[in-house]
């Protein structure tokens, strides 16, 4: 006979299941800064400036309109420029809406700053904070995907922000993998891993994590880079919508059942969070019959609708 | 740690006892003052009590060499090491002292603090006999071939002595050279004997002779105790030379008999826990190891091996098949907690079939389960081959009792644990059958062979250094084929050896059949010595096998005998056209590197570069050509092998994806995506069993996506018909994803 345990449910799963279903309040607009720094070489230009193109359409879709997308690349992006972006924003953004910032290239750190390159001055993480901190977004969301990125996390802190960044400090100086990763998880069925059809900048941050990881085991080499999140509720804050979502998010008609839906989500959450206290079948067979009615609920979304559906790819 | 902190550091312990070092203590091993030779001559006779006497009165005298010898003998080694210091800087030129402190060091496991002083006495006089023999010593402890030289240089230099006698005969011992071990043995009797030495340590070597020859209590045992009553070494001298030949049950016998005349020979006892251990009796070994610490804590191997112990716990122990049913377990398998998940599976797997293979094959029923242990930490197994002579070993086989490296604690494709294992337990068989009598090289050679066997992606592929000493007459006599496990005489020797030994094997099976395999492993089972063995099995003599066996290498060498410059020149002109992305450029010089060098499928192989450039021209049936033969010769790197069975399956070909993805499980099971794509093609298949294998072991993983990993073990239930675990495993996927639409349509599915 063979001993083995059959593997629970783990609390820290439970945990991160409820965190990604509760609820968040909801945002009027998210606008987002995509900011392509200098490659340096071609093949760091043409990979920069893919990654850009690639995210670019996916922030459009979840952005809503094309106007809340903001793009400095080339000669465009520098610090004046980008300044000015934030200035018109810390006019037109509202309190209950989102910031994002994807800043994509090459950064450096001189021991006390981080700075991140572009044609002419570089900006600092001091130049960035102030430009951030004078955006009234109470939710924002800031990713830094070049080397040396973590010799920004300091100063960047807020608790109003969620940071990314590549690198755990400013010492891990090599030209990092993180972005690719990053971009990727925008439209990976693996990274939305709680399946509702949308990625969070979690989502993105584990994907990405894990694939970086698998990197540098993979080419046998030791990894220069540690990428790192800070920040709270980083599960809430929507990067990206996949396949049906995006569709549903822009049908009227579905509101109805949409909110039947959510109001069942948030029942399954709630009994999740009873787990513990109930006995194992009866904790089962609950979490079956509403599952059920959701499953019920989800055919009747889909057979209305006529959206594609299916099994994402 | 320099050696003066670290004896500093140690807890100094004066026992009430003398420290067990008899003989040979005298100028081959450097000068000692004569104030020593009445206490030596007491503790060499067994007189421990009159010995300490005599060796505290010389702690009373001015010399400090002398009161370090004495310390050293009184078993305050901490002292001893003071007093050395001490004479080392009242008289620096002296070489002796070096030599002297050399050898308290080499008494304390620290074998190159030992080198260190010798190599210092060989500076302050280049022709000093006892350094060099020291010099020797020590690198004979490692195996090193250099020991030779050095002794028969000595020799030379000194005919008259018994040290460089004794430390050939020690060698020789090692290598099975039963003939030249006497030859040395008579000469060191003699010279002891015409120089007043005490002859312990040659009746001690004597004694492992006749043992080698069959006779384990022969006469010299009773000549060294009737000398000594308490020169428990003669015991623990065989019981090393056992280990050596892998005769553990019987090493441990020598060493309880060590441990009963002499139980303050610490080292014995270390000895004789580690080989508890090796026959799976881990507390009875933890016993001896304590003991040993109690009184030796300089010991690396003791220390280490208490701390392995120690980790055991993380471990859990399974069985195969059905431990209540009649028949019993035929193995068990200890994994790490944090994997068994992952490797159980796989591991159980491949030791019920090697057990079933080797079992009929070999035609030797096992008579106790195999023990087959895998570490994550590379550190813990390498405690489990210390002090063993080899190379950077992957596994180790004890009889029942199999230790190796986990995948998990390697890089991945840098270790195909699945040949290591099957390499491991052919050993079992081989060694099993003869009750361990079976020479290293032809239990080497079978195993070798067996990997080639079981699979064509198995075994190690023909190195260019294997190439090499083919081309240059390298390859030893198979008589004497031994030789090149135990002390390698060139760098890369016991590689080659190796693979020397596994082509005899596949020679002697092609040519004579495999049956002569079995009959020849039963012939060793008589103690047949190698070439005797031959000659009765294969009706040939050793000599003649050996040109035959030339013809053969080079014959089954073919392109590559003498195409390595070519291969060489071509290689590089493709890498450099790669460099280029000249695709085209790349094809015709990598096409004449494979034809030069077929087996190589190292890193930067023809084949992957060939693969990628038909890719690059849009040729991907040419680039899965190309990558099927890479790896249908063995080759392993995983990025190349994913990628083929990738290709593979958009070119439809699922059969052929599942067996190269079924490939990776041996090479690299930590690799979440084979397990994905594998369960997918045996569910697609309607295999699902195996389907539902890997999508366990992609949950063991604990995956990013885990409602993915539950949905598609949920899947593979459904398709088995046990709806019961299909909706555990839903719903666990729902309870992480609850709007997961094919987890929802499935939980229908299951409920309806």
């Amino acid at each position: 006979m063979i001993r083995r345990q059959i593997p629970g449910l783990s609390l820290t799963g439970l945990f991160a299941a409820l965190w990604l279903a509760v609820p968040l309040p909801a945002v009027a607009a998210t606008h987002f800064i995509v900011v392509e720094g200098l490659g340096g070489t071609r093949g760091y230009t043409e990979r920069f400036r893919n990654q850009v193109e690639k995210m670019l359409p996916v922030l459009r879709r979840t952005a809503g309109r094309d106007s809340l997308v903001h793009v400095l690349a080339g000669t465009e992006a520098t610090g004046g420029r980008i300044g000015a972006v934030f200035e018109e924003l810390r006019r037109a953004v509202a309190p209950g809406d989102a910031l994002a910032v994807f800043l994509i290239g090459h950064g450096s750190h001189d021991g006390r700053h981080y700075k991140f390159n572009i044609p002419g001055p570089d900006f600092t993480d001091d130049q960035l904070k102030g430009w951030l901190d004078a955006v009234p977004a109470a939710r924002q969301l800031v990713v830094s995907t070049t080397s040396s990125s973590g010799g920004a996390l300091e100063t960047l802190k807020s608790p109003r922000r969620i940071v990314v960044t590549a690198t755990r400090n400013g010492r891990e100086r090599n030209a990092t993998v993180f972005g690719q990763y990053w971009v990727e998880a925008f439209s990976a069925a693996s990274a939305d891993t709680d399946k509702n059809e949308s990625i969070s900048a979690l989502e993105a941050f584990r994907y990405a994590e894990s694939k970086v990881k698998a990197h540098y085991a993979d080419n046998k080499q030791l990894a220069t880079e540690h990428p790192q999140i800070q920040g709270e509720r980083a599960g809430g804050f929507l990067l990206a919508r996949l396949g049906a979502a995006a569709e549903l998010a822009r049908d009227p008609e579905k509101r109805e059942l949409l909110d039947q839906r959510e109001e069942l989500e948030r029942r399954i959450a709630d009994l999740t969070l009873r787990k513990d206290d109930l006995p194992q079948n009866e904790y089962l067979d609950a979490l079956q019959a509403l599952l059920l009615e959701l499953a019920e609920l989800q055919e009747r979304i889909d057979a209305d609708g006529g959206s594609a559906r299916g099994e994402k790819q | 740690m320099t050696r003066r902190v670290l004896l500093a550091v140690s807890a100094g312990f004066l026992l009430a006892g003398v420290q067990a070092a008899h003989g040979q203590r005298g100028s081959e091993r450097g000068f000692r003052s004569a104030d020593l030779e009445p206490c030596d001559a007491h503790h060499d006779r067994g007189r421990i009590a009159q010995a300490a006497e005599c060796y505290r009165l010389v702690l009373r005298g001015g010399d400090p060499a002398a009161q370090a010898e004495a310390h050293w003998q009184l078993g305050d080694l901490k002292s001893a090491n003071d007093r050395f210091r001490e004479a080392v800087r009242l008289d620096p030129e002296n070489p002796d002292l070096r030599v002297r402190w050399g050898h308290l060091y080499i008494h304390s496991h620290q074998q190159q603090e030992a080198a260190t002083l010798f190599q210092e006495a060989l500076e302050i006089d280049e022709d000093h006999i006892p350094a060099q023999l020291g010099m020797a010593r020590v690198l004979a402890s490692r195996f090193e071939g250099k020991a030779v030289e050095l002794v028969e240089e000595a020799l030379e230099e000194r005919p008259r002595q018994a040290e460089g006698h004794l430390l050939l005969a020690r060698m020789a011992l090692e290598e099975g050279d039963l003939e030249a071990a006497r030859e040395s043995l008579e000469s060191a009797l003699r010279n002891a004997r015409d120089l007043g030495m005490a002859p312990l340590e040659t009746y001690s070597l004597l004694a492992s002779l006749e043992m080698l020859e069959g006779d384990p209590d022969n006469d010299w045992v009773s000549k060294a105790l009737e000398y000594n009553p308490r020169y428990g070494e003669v015991y623990s001298d065989q019981a090393h030379f056992y280990v050596i030949t892998r005769r553990y049950r019987e090493a441990t016998e020598r060493l309880r008999r060590a441990v009963d005349v002499a139980p303050r020979l610490w080292r014995a006892h270390a000895e004789l826990g580690v080989n508890l251990m090796r026959e799976g009796h881990d507390e009875q070994g933890r016993r001896h190891l304590e003991i040993a610490y109690e009184g030796d804590p300089y010991s690396a191997k003791t220390v280490n091996t208490l701390r392995l112990l120690d980790t055991y716990d993380r471990f859990e122990t399974f069985a195969s098949g059905d431990p209540e049913g009649p028949e019993g377990p035929r193995a068990f398998v200890r994994l790490d907690r944090e994997e068994s998940d992952l490797l159980l599976p796989y591991v159980l797997d491949l030791t019920e079939r090697a057990i079933a293979e080797f079992s009929a094959k070999y035609q030797f029923e096992l008579q106790r389960p195999v023990r087959v242990e895998l570490y994550p930490n590379h550190d813990d197994f390498a405690v489990r081959t210390m002090a063993m002579p080899g190379i950077g070993l992957l596994g180790v086989t004890f009889g029942y009792v199999v230790a190796m490296d986990s995948p998990t604690g390697r890089e991945p494709g840098g270790f195909h644990w699945g040949t290591t294992l099957w390499h491991e337990l052919a050993h079992v068989f081989t060694l099993e059958s003869t009750d361990h009598l079976v020479p290293r090289w032809y239990s080497e050679g079978i195993s070798m062979y067996e990997e080639w066997k079981a699979d064509p992606r198995w075994g190690e592929a023909v190195t260019p250094e294997y190439i090499d000493a083919v081309r240059k007459g390298e390859l030893l006599p198979v008589a004497d084929l031994d030789r090149g496990f135990i002390r390698p005489r060139y760098p890369g020797q016991v590689a080659v050896s190796y693979m020397q030994a596994g082509y005899v094997c596949q020679h002697i099976a092609g040519h004579w059949g495999e049956a002569k395999l079995v009959e020849l492993l039963q012939g060793f089972a008589k103690d047949r010595p190698t070439g005797a063995n031959i000659r009765e099995v294969l009706g040939i003599a050793p000599e003649e096998f050996d040109k035959q066996f030339g013809a053969y290498m080079k014959q089954e060498l073919g392109a590559a005998y003498d195409g390595l410059p070519r291969w060489r020149r071509r290689l590089k002109a493709a890498l450099e056209a790669a460099r280029e992305k000249d695709w085209e450029g790349v094809l015709e010089p990598a096409r004449e590197a494979r034809e030069a060098y077929p087996q190589h499928v190292g890193t930067g192989s023809s084949y992957s570069l060939l693969a990628s450039a038909h890719n690059e021209l849009d040729n991907r049936e040419a680039a899965i050509e190309q990558l099927q033969e890479y790896e249908r010769r063995g080759g392993r790197q995983p990025a190349t092998l994913r990628k083929l069975a990738r290709w593979l399956e958009e070119a439809g070909r699922d059969d052929e994806a599942a067996y190269t993805y079924h490939g990776l499980l041996y090479n690299w099971p930590q690799d979440e995506e084979t397990h994905v794509r594998l369960g997918e093609l045996y569910l697609e298949a309607g295999r699902t069993a195996l389907a539902r294998r890997e999508f366990e072991a992609v949950l063991a993983l604990d995956p990013l996506d885990r409602a993915s990993a539950e949905y598609n073990l949920a899947r593979a239930y459904v398709k088995i018909g046990d709806l019961a675990k299909a909706r555990l495993h839903v719903l666990r996927a729902l309870e992480r994803a609850p709007t997961y639409r094919p987890a929802l349509q499935l939980l229908l599915q299951v409920k309806r």
